[in-house]
C-alpha cells in the first residue's frame, strides 16, 4: 500500500478533528485509525513514520505514534 | 397457488377521522366521512357496476354505469362521485337501474370490437365483466354505425401496446398518469365522438413524455393498454407477491405466472412502499432474468487469458476452496476476502460476511455501499445513533417543506418521486440543492421554490451557510435542542456555524449561489412547518461525504425536524438491498446490527453461536483490498453480485488490483466486467429464483419469494453454503427463513423479525423487537437512539480535485430512469430503447467553445484516464459542469473518475472530477484495448463435438 | 382577412412571454398565438407547455378541445357554419352538406386553392336568425343554399 496514499488518508481524517483541542483531536484520529484501518495499513503507516513520516500533519503524526505505543490503550471514544 | 385478485374499491380511501353510517341494500356500513357510496358498498361486499372508476384515482363520474338510487332523493346519482352520508339509504340494484345500465352498456358495446375470444384481455377485461354484470343480451344499435374500429394501434413502447379501437375513453389512463405517476403525458384529444386518448401531442407513446411507469396499463379496464407479454403468452394462472430487485424503494409486486414463466410483474396495492405504483424498471424490465447471455453453468480457468471451461458445481466450488486455502496457507489468514452484494438478499449477504468472519477467519468483507452510502451509516450513527433513514415513505404526505439535496428521485427512485410530486402538487414547498436542473427543479406541475445550483464539491459550505442563517436569525428550535440534544455539543456547533466564514455571503464564493437565495431557502426550511430532507449520492460521494451527512443531521436537529411524521433525514438508497447489506454486517469493521468487531461482548455472542473464534481487528475495505493486492498481501476475492470494474472509481486501478490477485471468484448472472479478471465464475440466481428478504431505504424488510427454480441449479445462498462446506466449515440451513432466525437471534434491532411475521404483516421496519413488535416506521420519537442528539462540527474542506488550465470543467456522474447501476440487468431489456448509450451533458456555451454539436463524439479526459462518448448539449447543466451516467461498459465512465475518497469511509468522490472535453473521432485507445480484452476474456471453450457417424 | 405572420420561434416566444403572468394564461396565450399566426403551430405547443409548466399533452388537449383553435393555417377566407341545435332545427344540416359539396372539403379543411376554410361553430348567439354563419368575422343570418353560393362566389371574386 503506497505510503503517499496512507498519508493522504490519515491527514484527511486528522483534518476533520483538527478543530478540537489537540489532545482530543489526536485521540479521535487514533481511534478512527484503530477502528477502521486494517492492521496491515496501520503497520504500514507506522513503518512510514519510523522512516521519517514526512507529509503527515503534526496531530496526525502524534495519533499514529499512539498506535505504536499501545494500540489497545486507545480508549474507544466517540467523537 | 392461485391468481391474487385485489379488491378494487372504485375510489380512494378517505382519511377522515369522523365516520358516517349508511345503509346499502339493507346492510349498514360505517365508513370514514368522504367515502363514496361505491366504496362503502364494496366495503360491505357489494360491487356496484363501474367502468371509469378505480381506487387508484379520484372519482370521475363519466361512465354512468355506477348509478344508484338514494331514498328521498330524485334521480340516479353516480355512486363514485356521491359521498356516503349519515343515515343514507341506498339501493344499488332496482328495475330502473338495471335498465339504465343495460342502455349504457349497449352504447359502449356498439363501438367496441366483439373479438373477445381472441382478445389479449380475455379473462381480465372489466368491460367484458360489466357486460356480464348488467346482463347485456343484445345491442340494438348494432355495430354498423360510426365507430373507431379502424383506429391504428400504437406499438412504439417496447412493453405495451395502445389499441384505440378497444378504448372506451374512460380516462382512467389519463388520470393515472396525472394523479398516480405525475407525468401528465396523456390527454383526451378532441371532443365528442372524435375524442380519443392521446400521448403527448397525439404522438406515439415512445415519442411522448411517457416514462413507461405502467400506471396507465394498470388502470386500463380493457385491452386498450396491455402488456406485450400478455399478448404473447396469455393470461397468468397464479401469482406470488415479491419485492422488486431494482433501487432502494423496494416496491412490492405480484409476479404473475404461467407455470415457471413470468407473464407480467404487477405492482401490489398492499405494498407499503409503493401502494400499487411502479416504474419502468420494476414493472417491465425483468426480461434479463431469462436473457440468452445468462451463464447457467459454473466455469473455471487457470489464467484470465484462457477461455472459460464449463465444469460441475463440485469442481468449481472445490476450486474456490482449494485456491483460497492455498493462498491462506502461503500468504496468511488475512490474504483473502469477499464483497457482499447489495442486490442479493439479507440472508445471502449475512452468509457471505459469516463466511468471511467464521470460515476465512478474518474481517475482509465489504459491500458496494462502500461506494455509495457508507457516509450515511457513519454520519447518522455519530449524530442520531442509527445508520439509517428516520422515516417511512408515507411520511412525505405530512411534509410542508421538502429539501432535496444531491438526489434525483424522478430518475433514481421514481416510485417515491411520484409520491413526493403528489405532495408538492398539494402545496408543499420545495428546495432543491443540485448542480443540475433536475426534473424536480422544473417539470410539469412541479417547480422548486428555490433551486440552489451549487458547484460540485461544495455541499458542506452550503449546509453550513443554511445552518448559519438558522442560528444567527433566531430560527433554532430551542425547546427541541434543549430537551433532546447534547447542550454542549450544540453550543460548540452554534458558535462554529455562526462564524463569518460560514455565512451565506462567504459560502456564495465557493458554491456560486447568491447569498440571498441561500438565506431565503434556510428561512423556508426552518419556518415552513414540517421540513423533511431527502438526499442521495450527491451528498455521500464526495471527499467530505460523511461531513455532509453530519451537516444535514445538524440542520434537522437544530430546527427540531426529527422524531415525527413529515420531517426527518431520509437517505434515498441506491440498490434494492443496500440498506440490508449494511445492516447485515457487510462492512469490515462491524458485525450485523452495526456493532464494532472490537466489542468483546458482541463478538462473544457471535463466537458462541457460530462456534468459532473471531478476529477482533477490522478488515480491508474494497479500495484497500485492491491496494493490498498490488503489494501482494491480498490474493483471493469472492465477489457476489457486484461489478467493481464498472462501478468503482478509477477503473485502471481496480483492474490492476484484480490482475494482481491469484484467485478472483465472481458470482453473477452474467459475465460482467469484473469477471474479465476472474478465475472462477459461479452462476448466480435472480430474485425470482430464491426466497429471502430485501430491506429498503425506509428500513422496511420485504419478502422476496421464489417463483421458479434457480436456472443455474443453486440459489446464491446455497452457493455460499457450498463454499463454506468445501472449505471444511459446513453451515446448516435448509431454508433462508432459518438464516433470518439466526440474524434475529443475534441482532437486537431484528429480534422480532421472522418469516411468519413478514407473511402476516406484509413487511416490517426495523427496529423490530419486543419494544416494537410490529416495527418502527418513524425513529427517534421523543428521544434519539444514541440518547442525546449530537451536533458535530463540520468544517468545509474543499476537495483536492481542482480544475485548472488542463482540466477546466467539473464532471459529475449520475443515473437515468431507464437504466440501473452498471446496467447489467437493464441493458438486457427493452429499456435500452430509451438510453442506449451514456451521453455527456454539456452546456451550450462550453460546447460552442469546443466546436461541439449535439451528438458529436467527444473525448472526456481527467488525470486518471480518458474515454469517448457522444455529447448532449443542454442547459440542464451550468457552464463549467459536465455530467454523464455510468450504465454502459462501452463508455466506462469510471476510467475518468479519481481515487479521491471520503475521509471517514473511503466512499469515492464520483461527483467531482476535473476534466477536459474535446472533439474526437471515436473510442479512445484504452476503450479499444479494453473491449478487445473483454471480448477475449469471455470466450467459453466448448468440447469439440464428436464426429458424426458416417 | 388579416395577413398572418409566418411562424417563427422568437416571435412565438415573445407572444407567450407577454401572457405568461396572467391568471389562467393558457387560453389568452393560445388566442394571441392564433391571432398572430392564424393557427396554433405544433412547434408552439411545447413552448406554451414549458412556459405554463404543464405537459405538452395538456396543451394539446386544450388546443384540440376547442374548435376555434386551428392546427393548420387557414385559407384566405374562413366560413364558420353554426352546427348547434337551433340552427340544426332550422335546416343547418342541409346547408352544411351543401357547403361541403360545393367546396369539396371537410370540416377544418381548406380548399386546394387556399381560398376558403370551412369550420364548424357551436352557436353564434344568432339563434333568432337561424341558420347562421360567420364569414371572415361577419355574421350572416337566415342562410339558405342560394345565399351560401352567392357568399362563396363573392369572396372568391373579391
Amino acid at each position: 500500500m503506497s505510503p503517499e496514499k496512507l498519508v493522504y488518508m490519515a491527514n484527511q481524517i486528522g483534518r476533520f478533528f483538527a478543530h478540537q483541542p489537540e489532545e482530543k483531536a489526536v485521540a479521535n484520529t487514533a481511534d478512527h485509525l484503530v477502528k477502521f484501518w486494517d492492521p496491515r495499513m496501520r503497520k504500514a503507516i507506522l513503518g512510514y513514520v519510523d522512516a521519517g513520516g514526512q507529509g503527515l500533519q503534526p496531530l496526525v503524526l502524534k495519533a499514529v505514534l499512539t498506535l505504536k505505543l499501545n494500540v489497545d490503550s486507545v480508549q474507544a471514544r466517540t467523537i | 397457488m392461485s391468481l391474487i385478485s385485489e379488491i378494487d374499491f372504485g375510489t380512494p380511501v378517505s382519511d377522515a377521522e369522523t365516520t358516517v353510517t349508511v345503509t346499502i341494500d339493507g346492510f349498514a356500513v360505517t365508513v370514514p366521512e368522504g367515502t363514496s357510496i361505491m366504496r362503502a358498498a364494496m366495503e360491505a361486499g357489494i360491487q356496484v357496476p363501474k367502468l371509469c372508476a378505480t381506487d387508484s384515482v379520484n372519482a370521475f363520474g363519466s361512465c354512468r354505469l355506477c348509478l344508484v338510487e338514494i331514498e328521498g332523493r330524485a334521480g340516479t346519482p353516480a355512486s363514485c362521485t356521491t359521498p356516503a352520508g349519515d343515515g343514507m339509504v341506498v339501493k344499488t340494484q332496482t328495475g330502473r337501474l338495471k335498465k339504465l345500465r343495460r342502455d349504457v352498456m349497449e352504447l359502449y358495446i356498439s363501438d367496441h370490437p366483439l373479438d373477445c375470444l381472441t382478445c389479449a384481455a380475455n379473462g381480465d377485461c372489466e368491460l367484458q365483466d360489466m357486460a356480464g354484470a348488467v346482463g347485456l343480451r343484445e345491442v340494438r344499435y348494432g355495430q354498423e354505425g360510426a365507430n373507431h374500429f379502424d383506429a391504428a394501434k400504437d406499438q412504439s413502447n417496447p412493453y405495451f401496446t395502445f389499441d384505440p379501437a378497444k378504448c372506451i375513453v374512460c380516462s382512467r389512463c389519463v388520470r393515472a398518469c396525472e394523479e398516480v405517476q405525475g407525468t401528465f403525458a396523456l390527454t383526451i384529444d378532441g371532443r365528442g365522438f372524435a375524442s380519443h386518448v392521446a400521448a403527448g401531442m397525439d404522438e406515439p407513446f415512445l415519442a411522448s413524455e411517457c416514462v413507461s411507469c405502467g400506471a396507465c396499463v394498470q388502470a386500463c379496464p380493457t385491452a386498450t393498454l396491455i402488456e406485450k407479454s400478455v399478448i404473447e403468452i396469455g393470461q397468468p394462472e397464479h401469482s406470488v407477491v415479491t419485492t422488486c430487485a431494482y433501487c432502494g424503494v423496494g416496491c412490492s409486486f405480484k409476479a404473475e405466472m404461467r407455470g415457471e414463466e413470468v407473464v407480467r410483474m404487477v405492482p401490489y396495492k398492499d405494498g407499503a412502499a409503493n401502494h400499487g405504483h411502479s416504474c419502468v424498471k420494476g414493472r417491465f424490465a425483468w426480461g434479463y432474468t431469462n436473457h440468452r447471455d445468462r451463464i447457467l453453468k459454473p466455469m473455471i480457468r487457470e489464467r484470465i487469458s484462457d477461455p472459460w471451461r464449463e465444469v460441475s458445481w463440485d469442481e468449481a466450488v472445490g476450486r474456490v476452496a482449494s485456491e483460497f486455502k492455498r493462498i491462506q496457507a502461503t500468504r496468511g489468514r488475512s490474504s483473502i476476502g469477499a464483497i457482499t452484494s447489495s442486490r442479493c438478499t439479507n440472508e445471502e449477504t449475512y452468509l457471505v460476511q459469516k463466511l468471511v468472519r467464521a470460515v476465512f477467519g478474518n474481517n475482509n468483507t465489504d459491500t458496494c455501499a462502500r461506494v455509495c452510502h457508507s457516509p450515511t451509516g457513519y454520519g447518522l450513527s455519530k449524530t442520531f445513533g442509527t445508520s439509517a433513514g428516520t422515516q417511512n415513505f408515507d411520511s412525505v404526505d405530512d411534509a410542508d417543506v421538502i429539501l432535496v439535496i444531491g438526489a434525483n428521485p424522478t430518475d433514481a427512485h421514481p416510485v417515491f418521486a411520484s409520491r413526493m410530486k403528489k405532495r408538492l402538487r398539494e402545496g408543499a414547498k420545495l428546495i432543491v440543492i443540485d448542480p443540475r436542473r433536475t426534473d424536480l427543479v422544473r417539470s410539469a406541475h412541479i417547480k422548486a421554490d428555490y433551486h440552489l445550483p451549487l458547484l460540485p464539491g461544495t455541499n458542506v459550505a452550503m449546509l453550513n451557510a443554511l445552518a448559519h442563517v438558522v442560528v444567527t436569525e433566531g430560527l433554532v428550535n430551542e425547546k427541541f435542542v434543549r430537551d433532546q440534544c447534547d447542550g454542549d455539543a450544540f453550543a460548540d456547533w452554534a458558535a462554529f456555524v455562526a462564524r463569518p466564514e460560514n455565512s451565506p455571503e462567504a459560502a456564495s464564493h465557493f458554491t456560486g449561489v447568491p447569498a440571498e437565495t441561500i438565506r431565503a431557502a434556510a428561512r423556508l426550511y426552518a419556518t415552513g412547518g414540517n421540513a423533511a430532507i431527502y438526499y442521495g449520492l450527491g451528498v455521500t460521494e464526495h471527499s467530505q461525504g460523511t461531513t455532509t451527512v453530519m451537516a444535514i443531521a445538524n440542520l434537522a436537529m437544530a430546527t427540531g425536524n426529527i422524531g415525527r411524521e413529515g420531517v426527518g433525514v431520509n437517505p434515498l438508497r441506491g440498490q434494492n438491498n443496500v440498506q440490508g447489506a449494511c445492516d447485515m454486517g457487510s462492512f469490515p469493521h462491524e458485525l450485523p446490527g452495526y456493532r464494532h468487531i472490537s466489542d468483546e461482548i458482541v463478538r462473544g455472542l457471535f463466537e458462541k453461536d457460530w462456534g468459532v473464534h473471531l478476529d477482533a481487528e477490522p478488515g480491508l475495505r474494497i479500495p484497500n483490498m485492491l491496494d493490498a493486492a498490488l503489494d501482494g498481501s491480498f490474493q483471493g476475492l469472492y465477489v457476489q453480485g457486484e461489478d467493481i470494474v464498472q462501478s468503482d472509481p478509477d477503473s485502471k486501478h481496480v483492474i490492476a488490483g484484480l490482475q494482481a490477485m491469484e484467485c478472483v471468484v465472481v458470482q453473477d448472472l452474467f459475465l460482467n466486467e469484473t469477471s474479465n479478471y476472474a478465475h472462477v465464475f459461479l452462476p448466480g440466481s435472480t430474485f425470482l429464483e430464491k426466497d429471502g428478504t430485501f430491506t429498503n431505504a425506509e428500513r422496511r424488510i420485504n419478502r422476496v419469494r421464489k417463483v421458479m427454480a434457480p436456472k443455474g441449479g443453486m440459489a446464491d445462498w446455497e452457493i455460499t453454503l457450498a463454499i463454506a462446506k468445501a472449505m471444511g466449515v459446513p453451515m446448516h440451513y435448509s431454508h433462508p427463513s432459518e438464516i433470518m432466525d439466526e440474524i434475529a437471534r443475534l441482532t437486537p434491532s431484528f429480534s422480532g423479525v421472522n418469516y411468519a411475521k413478514l407473511d402476516a404483516l406484509g413487511s416490517v421496519q426495523w427496529p423490530c423487537n419486543d419494544a416494537a413488535p410490529e416495527g418502527t416506521p418513524t425513529m427517534h420519537i421523543g428521544k434519539f437512539v444514541r440518547g442525546k442528539g449530537n451536533f458535530l462540527i463540520t468544517e468545509f474542506v474543499p476537495t483536492d480535485e481542482k480544475i485548472g488550465p488542463r482540466f477546466p470543467l467539473l464532471l459529475t456522474t449520475g443515473r437515468i430512469l431507464s437504466q440501473y447501476n452498471v446496467g447489467a440487468q437493464t441493458r438486457r431489456t427493452g429499456n435500452a430503447t430509451w438510453h442506449g448509450e451514456d451521453l455527456l451533458e454539456i452546456h451550450p456555451h462550453d460546447a460552442e467553445e469546443r466546436g461541439l454539436h449535439d451528438g458529436s463524439w467527444v473525448r472526456l479526459e481527467s488525470r486518471s484516464g480518458a474515454t469517448s462518448l457522444r455529447a448532449h448539449i443542454t442547459d440542464r447543466v451550468a457552464p463549467g459542469i459536465v455530467y454523464t451516467t455510468f450504465h454502459h461498459p462501452d463508455t466506462q465512465a469510471n476510467v475518468v473518475t479519481s481515487d479521491y475518497s471520503d475521509w471517514a469511509t473511503n466512499c469515492p468522490e464520483y461527483k467531482v472530477t476535473a476534466v477536459q472535453v474535446a472533439p474526437s473521432n471515436g473510442p479512445t485507445a484504452w476503450q479499444t484495448e479494453y473491449q478487445a480484452h473483454s471480448h477475449e476474456s469471455r470466450r467459453i471453450a466448448h468440447p469439440a463435438p464428436l464426429p458424426a457417424a458416417e | 382577412m388579416p395577413d398572418f405572420e409566418t411562424w417563427n420561434e422568437q416571435r412565438g416566444g415573445e407572444i407567450i412571454a407577454a401572457h405568461v403572468q396572467e391568471e389562467g394564461a393558457a387560453l389568452p396565450m393560445l388566442h394571441a398565438l392564433q391571432e398572430a399566426f392564424g393557427y396554433i403551430p405544433r412547434a408552439a405547443v411545447p413552448m406554451v407547455a414549458s412556459a405554463l409548466n404543464v405537459s405538452r399533452a395538456e396543451v394539446h388537449g386544450i388546443v384540440s378541445f376547442y374548435h376555434d383553435f386551428r392546427e393548420a393555417p387557414p385559407g384566405a377566407h374562413v366560413l364558420k357554419l353554426c352546427r348547434a341545435e337551433a340552427c340544426q332545427s332550422m335546416g343547418g344540416d342541409a346547408i352544411a352538406a351543401a357547403a361541403i359539396r360545393q367546396l369539396q372539403i371537410g370540416w377544418a379543411e381548406t380548399t386546394p386553392d387556399g381560398q376558403i376554410t370551412l369550420e364548424p361553430v357551436f352557436c353564434l348567439g344568432l339563434c333568432a336568425c337561424a341558420p347562421a354563419a360567420m364569414l371572415d368575422g361577419k355574421v350572416v343570418g337566415r342562410l339558405d343554399s342560394t345565399r351560401l353560393s352567392t357568399l362563396l362566389e363573392n369572396v372568391r371574386q373579391a
